[in-house]
C-alpha cells in the first residue's frame, strides 16, 4: 500500500490553524489512513489505493476539513467550455501511446514547499496508479515558455535539451544513457518511433520519459501546461479532472484544453456533473444503522459530497476527484465512514444453524491422533522446495520414475524471488528428514510426522493429496519399527494395508516395503539409506514411511 | 548410606581437605558417581563441598607443540653447544625466538660475533629450561598449575605472556572436607545392605523383607519425558475451527492452484492491479496455465470489468496458473456454485448461508527471519436477505472473542468488498494494535445480483499473527515452522 511522506510544516499551514498532531493523526485514522511516521519535517500516512486524490497534500487537507466540516467546497467544475488552446494528436501515436488529456492553470503563486509538494505528488501518482508511467504519466511545464498549438505524436528519433542538462541529446540517447530512460523506457519499447509533445519551438518533452530545460518548472512560474498520457483513455482523463480539482484549490484559474484526435475532439478536464441517488432506506439497511434525511445530507458533505434529498432518495453529486467511485455501493462506504466505524453497533444475525466438519477431517484427526499416541511430534513444513531436495538429495535420480509414471510429473514455479524455490513438494519424507537434519544434537529418538499436502501434475492438470509421512531417527532405529507402526495404523484406522517387496532409491536395498490398499499402491516405507542420510547431515539409523491419504478420505 | 557416598566420606576420614580430582582418585569412583555423591553428601550436611572460581591451565596449540618437542632456547642452546652458530645465521623465526629469549635469560653470550653458552646455559641444557619444564609438566597434568604458581612463579608469568598457555577461570567445586555429622554417619553406619532398584526377583521371592530400602533424594533434577504434541499452528486451527463450529459454519476448502481468475478477477481485482505482479504472487511454468473451458461465470466477470475499469480484459491473464494469494477464492467459489445454484431455480438453500474455510495461501518472499512463502488464513462468508456491516461487525467480535481478543474497525480498502473494513486486536505483549485482517461486503459485481435480494458479508484475517499475540512464547512467524525437535520439545500446552 502506498505510503506517502508529506512536508509537515505545508500540510498543516493547508489546515485550520487549530489543528494538532493528535487531531491530525485521529481524523486521518477515521478517514480509513494511519498515520506510519511522524517527526519534526514530515509526516508519512499510508494511503489506500483507491484513493489517489489523498496523495496530495491539498487533496488531502481537502478531505480532512471536509471530514471535520470546516469547508463547504464540495463542486469543483469549468464554467468556461473554451479552450485555452489545443493539442493536435496524430496518427503515429496510436499504436504507442494513444491518450493524452491536458489542463491549462493560470494565475499561479507557488511556494518552495508548494511546488515540491506538486511535484512529490504527480510522481508518487505516475508510480502508482499510473503503474511506473505506463498507464498513465504526467508532465509539468511553464506554458509561459510554450506558443500553441501543441502536438501529441510518435515522432523519428529527434535531438532536444532534456531537463537538467547543457547539451541536446537524442530520444535514443536518453533511453540509453540516463536513469530515466532505463526506468521508463520499458513503456514504450520496440518501434524506432518515439512519443513526444512539441510546440512550434519543438520538443516540450519525450513523453513519458523526460521534459525539455526549456519549460522547466521553477517557483516562479505563473501559468502551467499540464499534460496527461497513457495507455488507458478513461484513466489519462480521470487524471485531468482530480488534477484541475488540486490546482483549483491552489487558487489557480483552470481552463480546458481541446484534444483533437483523427476524427474526434474531445475537451479536458470534463470535471463534468455526476449524480448517484440512492433510498435512504438502502444506505441504511446496508449498514445496518438509523441515519434519518437530516443527518444524511451532513455525512455526505463530511465525505465531500453536495447532496440533496429527492422525494425518498438522496442524490449525491460525485466530486470530480473521486477515481474511486463505482456506483452505489462506493457512496455507501463513504456514508458508512461519515457516520464513523466506531458507532456502528454490532447487530447479530437471527439464525440458528448448525456447524458443520468436512467429511475427511474426522479421519485426518484419528490419524493425526494415532500418531501422537505413538509418540510422534507433528510438524508443519512450507509446500515450497527445489529439485535438490525433493529428487537429489533423496536418491532420487530420475524424477520419471519416482513412485510411479504417474506422478511423475510435478509443479514447476516461474518466478519466486526465492533462489531455494523452485517446485512444489511431490512427497512430504524430505522435509521431515530436513527437520531431522537441524536437530542432531537432541535428544533420540526423534519422532516427527505431517499430514498435509504434496502435490503434482497429472495430463497437464495440477493435483492435490493429503499426504501422511512419519520418520523415527534412533541408534536402533530399523525397518521393524517402522513397520510396526504402519501396522498400528493400519490397525486402529480399521484400514487393511497389505504390504509388499518394494524397491526405492532413497532407501536401503532389501528393507523396503510399499503399502498396498486393495491393488493400488498408496505408499512406502523402511530404512532410509545412508548416502540419503549423510545428505541430510542425519547421523543415527532412520526409518520412515509416506501414505497417499487421497484414495482413502471421502469428502 | 550409599557405597558410593561411604567410598567418598572414607577418603575424608581423617578431617583433610582435598580437591575433586584428589577425591577422584582416592575413592577410584567415575566423575558422575563422585559428583552425585557429593551432592547427596552435601544436601544432608555431611559433607562441605565449596563452591567457587577455579583457575584452569589451557595450552594453547603452539605450547602443545613446544611441550611436546621443546622450547626454542632449548633447541638453540644445542645448536650452539654443537658447533660455532652466529645471530645472523639464524634463519627461521623459531631459532629467532629461542636466540631472544637465551640472550634475555642470560644463558648465552656473543664472543667474537660467535654465540656461545654461558655457565648458566651449559646448566640449563642438562636440566632445561624452567619455562620449558613447566610446560611439560602441564600438558601431563594441569592441576601442577597450582603447585607451580607457589615454586616457579616467573616461568608461568613467562609461558603466559609468550601466549604458550591461558588462564581460564570456571565455576567448580574447589575442595571438599567431612563435616563433624558426616565423620559420625561413617561411624554408625558400617554399610547395612539396602535395597536398591526394585526388581522382579526381589518381589517374587520376597527377599526385601527386614531389609531397608535405599531412600532417594526427591529433589534431585530429572530429564523431562517427552510429550508428543500436534504442532502449535495445527492446534490453533482447531481452535478457530471450533469456534466457526459453535457460531454455526459449514466447513469448506478448495484448490491451492488456481487460474489467475478464481485469485483475482472473479474478486474484481483489474488484471493491472499491482498484487497480481510477479513480486507478490507465485506464478507456475508447470502447469502454465489452467483452462476456463468449462467455467461458466468467465462472461458476467468478463462483463464486469469491462464496464467497470474500461479497459482490456484478457483470457489468457484469467487462465495464468498461480498459488493462491488468499483463501478468499473459496468463498468466491461458493458464492458462485451457491447463486447459480438458487438463479437455475436449484433447491435445499436455506438462507443465510454460512460457510468457513481454514488453508494455506503464499506471498512470493524472499526468506529470512521475519517472511513466510506460505501461512495460514482463515475465512469466512454468509451468504443472505439483507445482511447489514453491523451483522458483519457482530460476527467478527463473535470469532475473536473466544480467543479473549477485543477487536476494532477502521475503514480499509480491497477491491471485491464496499464497504471494506479492516480489524485490529489489542496485543498485551506490545501493548499496541495488531491488524488481524479484512473484511466487508462483497461487491454485486462479483455476485452478480443486487443486494436488496442477497448481500454476502466475506472476511479473511490471517491466523499466526492470532497465535504472536496469545502465546508468549512466540517471537516471530517464522519461528513456527521451523520444526526444530529442540523448540518442538520446549513447547507448553497454552
Amino acid at each position: 500500500m502506498p505510503v506517502v511522506t508529506f512536508d509537515k510544516k505545508y500540510l498543516m499551514s493547508l489546515l485550520p490553524s487549530d489543528m494538532t498532531e493528535e487531531e491530525l493523526k485521529s481524523q486521518t485514522y477515521k478517514l480509513g489512513f494511519e498515520v506510519e511516521r511522524i517527526n519534526k519535517e514530515e509526516i508519512s500516512i499510508e494511503i489506500t489505493p483507491n484513493r489517489p486524490d489523498l496523495y496530495s497534500a491539498v487533496g488531502l487537507a481537502r478531505a480532512l476539513k471536509n471530514f471535520m466540516h470546516k469547508s463547504k467546497r464540495f463542486v469543483y467544475e469549468i464554467k468556461d467550455e473554451t479552450p485555452a488552446f489545443s493539442i493536435n494528436v496524430g496518427k503515429e501515436v496510436a499504436s504507442v501511446r494513444p491518450f493524452i488529456s491536458a489542463i491549462a492553470a493560470y494565475g499561479l503563486d507557488f511556494s518552495n514547499e508548494s511546488l515540491a509538494e506538486l511535484i512529490n505528488f504527480t510522481e508518487k501518482l505516475c508510480e502508482t496508479y499510473g503503474r511506473s508511467r505506463k498507464k498513465i504519466a504526467i508532465g509539468l511545464h511553464d506554458l509561459g515558455q510554450i506558443e500553441p498549438p501543441l502536438h501529441y505524436n510518435a515522432y523519428k528519433d529527434e535531438k532536444y535539451m532534456p531537463l537538467n542538462d547543457n547539451q541536446e541529446r537524442s530520444f535514443s540517447e536518453i533511453l540509453k544513457t540516463t536513469d530515466k530512460g532505463a526506468k521508463y523506457g520499458y513503456t514504450i519499447d520496440g518501434g524506432n518511433r518515439y512519443p513526444a509533445l512539441k510546440d512550434n519551438h519543438g520538443v516540450l518533452s519525450f513523453i513519458p520519459i523526460l521534459n525539455s530545460e526549456r519549460t522547466r518548472v521553477t517557483a516562479r512560474t505563473k501559468s502551467m501546461l499540464i499534460d496527461i498520457t497513457g495507455m488507458h483513455g478513461d484513466s489519462v482523463n480521470k487524471t485531468a479532472d482530480l488534477l484541475g480539482s488540486i490546482f483549483m484549490d491552489m487558487g489557480a484559474e483552470v481552463r480546458k484544453v481541446e484534444i483533437n484526435y483523427t476524427g474526434k475532439t474531445i475537451v479536458t478536464p470534463v470535471m463534468g456533473s455526476r449524480y448517484i441517488s440512492i433510498p435512504l432506506q438502502m444506505a441504511e439497511g446496508e449498514i445496518g444503522v438509523k441515519i434519518g434525511y437530516n443527518n444524511i445530507i451532513s455525512l455526505a458533505n463530511k465525505m465531500g459530497y453536495e447532496a440533496a434529498l429527492i422525494g425518498k432518495d438522496i442524490k449525491f453529486r460525485i466530486p470530480s476527484y473521486r477515481m474511486d467511485i463505482i456506483n452505489d455501493q462506493d457512496v455507501v462506504e463513504d456514508i458508512a465512514i461519515g457516520y464513523g466505524y466506531d458507532y456502528i453497533r454490532p447487530v447479530p444475525i437471527l439464525a440458528s444453524q448448525k456447524g458443520e466438519l468436512e467429511g475427511r477431517e474426522l479421519l485426518l484427526e484419528k490419524a493425526s491422533e494415532a500418531m501422537v499416541g505413538m509418540g510422534f511430534y507433528e510438524v508443519l513444513n512450507t509446500y515450497l522446495t527445489n529439485e535438490e531436495t525433493n529428487f537429489e538429495k533423496m536418491g532420487i535420480k530420475d524424477a520419471a520414475g519416482f513412485l510411479s509414471k504417474k506422478n511423475a510429473d510435478y509443479v514447476r514455479l516461474k518466478n519466486a524471488k526465492a533462489q531455494s524455490i523452485t517446485m512444489m513438494r511431490t512427497w512430504i519424507l524430505p522435509s521431515l528428514l530436513k527437520n531431522i537434519g537441524i536437530s542432531t544434537h537432541e535428544k533420540m529418538p526423534q519422532k516427527l510426522f505431517e499430514l498435509d499436502m504434496a502435490f503434482h501434475v497429472s495430463k497437464k492438470a495440477p493435483i492435490e493429496e493429503y499426504h501422511l509421512a512419519g520418520v523415527c531417527a534412533d541408534p536402533r532405529s530399523n525397518f521393524n519399527n517402522i513397520k510396526s507402526v504402519i501396522d498400528s495404523l493400519s490397525y486402529v484406522l480399521n484400514l487393511y494395508l497389505k504390504v509388499e517387496q518394494y524397491e526405492n532409491e532413497s532407501f536401503v536395498k532389501g528393507r523396503c516395503a510399499r503399502i498396498m490398499l486393495d491393488k493400488e499402491m498408496i505408499g512406502f516405507f523402511g530404512e532410509i539409506h545412508p548416502q540419503v542420510l549423510g545428505n541430510f547431515g542425519i547421523e543415527e539409523p532412520t526409518s520412515a514411511f509416506e501414505i497417499n491419504l487421497n484414495p482413502i478420505v471421502t469428502d | 548410606m550409599h557405597k558410593y557416598e561411604a567410598a567418598l566420606l572414607k577418603s575424608l576420614k581423617k578431617g583433610r581437605q582435598i580437591t575433586l580430582d584428589e577425591a577422584l582418585k582416592d575413592t577410584g569412583l567415575g566423575r558422575e558417581e563422585l559428583l552425585w555423591a557429593i551432592e547427596n553428601l552435601s544436601a544432608r550436611a555431611s559433607i562441605e563441598a565449596k563452591k567457587g572460581e577455579v583457575e584452569n591451565v589451557e595450552l594453547s596449540k603452539e605450547g602443545i607443540t613446544y611441550a611436546r618437542s621443546k622450547m626454542p632456547e632449548e633447541l638453540l642452546l644445542e645448536k650452539a653447544q654443537k658447533g660455532k652458530l652466529y645471530p645472523s645465521s639464524l634463519k627461521s623465526k623459531e631459532e629467532q625466538i629461542g636466540f631472544q629469549w637465551a640472550k634475555k635469560k642470560n644463558l648465552v653470550a656473543i664472543n667474537n660475533g660467535a654465540i656461545e653458552l654461558t655457565p648458566e646455559g651449559q646448566k640449563s641444557l642438562k636440566t632445561g629450561v624452567a619455562e620449558g619444564n613447566a610446560l611439560r609438566a602441564l600438558e601431563k597434568d594441569p592441576n601442577k598449575y597450582f603447585s607451580l604458581m607457589e615454586s616457579g612463579k616467573e616461568a608461568i608469568l613467562n609461558l603466559m605472556r609468550r601466549g604458550l598457555i591461558t588462564i581460564k577461570k570456571k565455576n567448580a567445586i574447589q575442595w571438599i572436607r567431612a563435616t563433624d555429622k558426616g565423620l559420625g554417619e561413617l561411624q554408625s553406619e558400617p554399610g547395612t545392605e539396602q535395597i536398591d532398584a526394585l526388581n522382579k526377583n526381589i518381589i517374587m521371592n520376597k527377599s526385601w523383607k527386614g531389609k531397608e530400602f535405599k531412600p532417594y533424594d526427591v529433589t534431585l533434577n530429572v530429564e523431562r519425558e517427552p510429550v508428543a504434541m500436534r504442532h502449535p499452528v495445527r492446534l490453533m486451527i482447531r481452535r478457530i475451527q471450533d469456534i466457526y463450529l459453535s457460531l454455526g459454519f459449514k466447513q469448506t476448502s478448495g484448490p491451492i492452484i488456481e487460474p489467475a481468475f478464481w485469485v483475482f478477477d472473479s474478486l474484481f481485482v483489474p488484471q493491472d492491479h499491482p498484487a497480481r505482479e510477479l513480486q507478490d504472487t507465485y506464478y507456475l511454468s508447470n502447469p502454465e496455465t489452467v483452462s476456463l473451458a468449462k467455467e461458466k461465470s468467465v462472461d458476467l466477470i468478463k462483463k464486469a470489468h469491462l464496464e467497470s475499469w474500461k479497459g482490456d480484459w484478457s483470457t489468457e491473464v484469467a487462465e495464468q496458473a498461480l498459488l493462491r494469494t488468499h483463501t478468499t477464492n473459496i468463498s468466491v467459489r461458493n458464492i458462485r456454485a451457491i447463486l447459480d445454484g438458487m438463479a437455475n431455480g436449484k433447491g435445499g438453500y436455506q438462507l443465510p448461508i454460512k460457510l468457513f474455510s481454514v488453508g494455506r495461501v503464499f506471498r512470493n518472499e524472499n526468506i529470512d527471519y521475519r517472511h513466510l512463502t506460505d501461512f495460514y488464513q482463515h475465512e469466512g462468508i454468509v451468504i443472505g436477505n439483507n445482511l447489514t456491516f453491523a451483522n458483519l461487525f457482530e460476527i467478527l467480535i463473535s470469532i475473536y472473542k473466544p480467543l479473549g481478543l477485543e477487536i476494532k474497525f477502521k475503514p480499509a480498502y480491497f477491491p471485491f468488498v464496499e464497504p471494506g473494513v479492516e480489524f485490529y486486536a489489542y496485543s498485551e505483549k506490545t501493548k499496541e494494535f495488531i491488524e488481524m485482517g479484512g473484511a466487508g461486503i462483497i461487491r454485486r459485481e462479483i455476485t452478480g445480483v443486487p443486494r436488496k435480494n442477497i448481500t454476502v458479508l466475506a472476511w479473511g484475517p490471517g491466523l499466526e499473527r492470532i497465535m504472536l499475540l496469545k502465546d508468549p512464547g512466540i517471537k516471530s512467524v517464522t519461528e513456527l515452522y521451523n520444526n526444530d525437535i529442540g523448540w518442538l520439545r520446549k513447547r507448553r500446552m497454552v
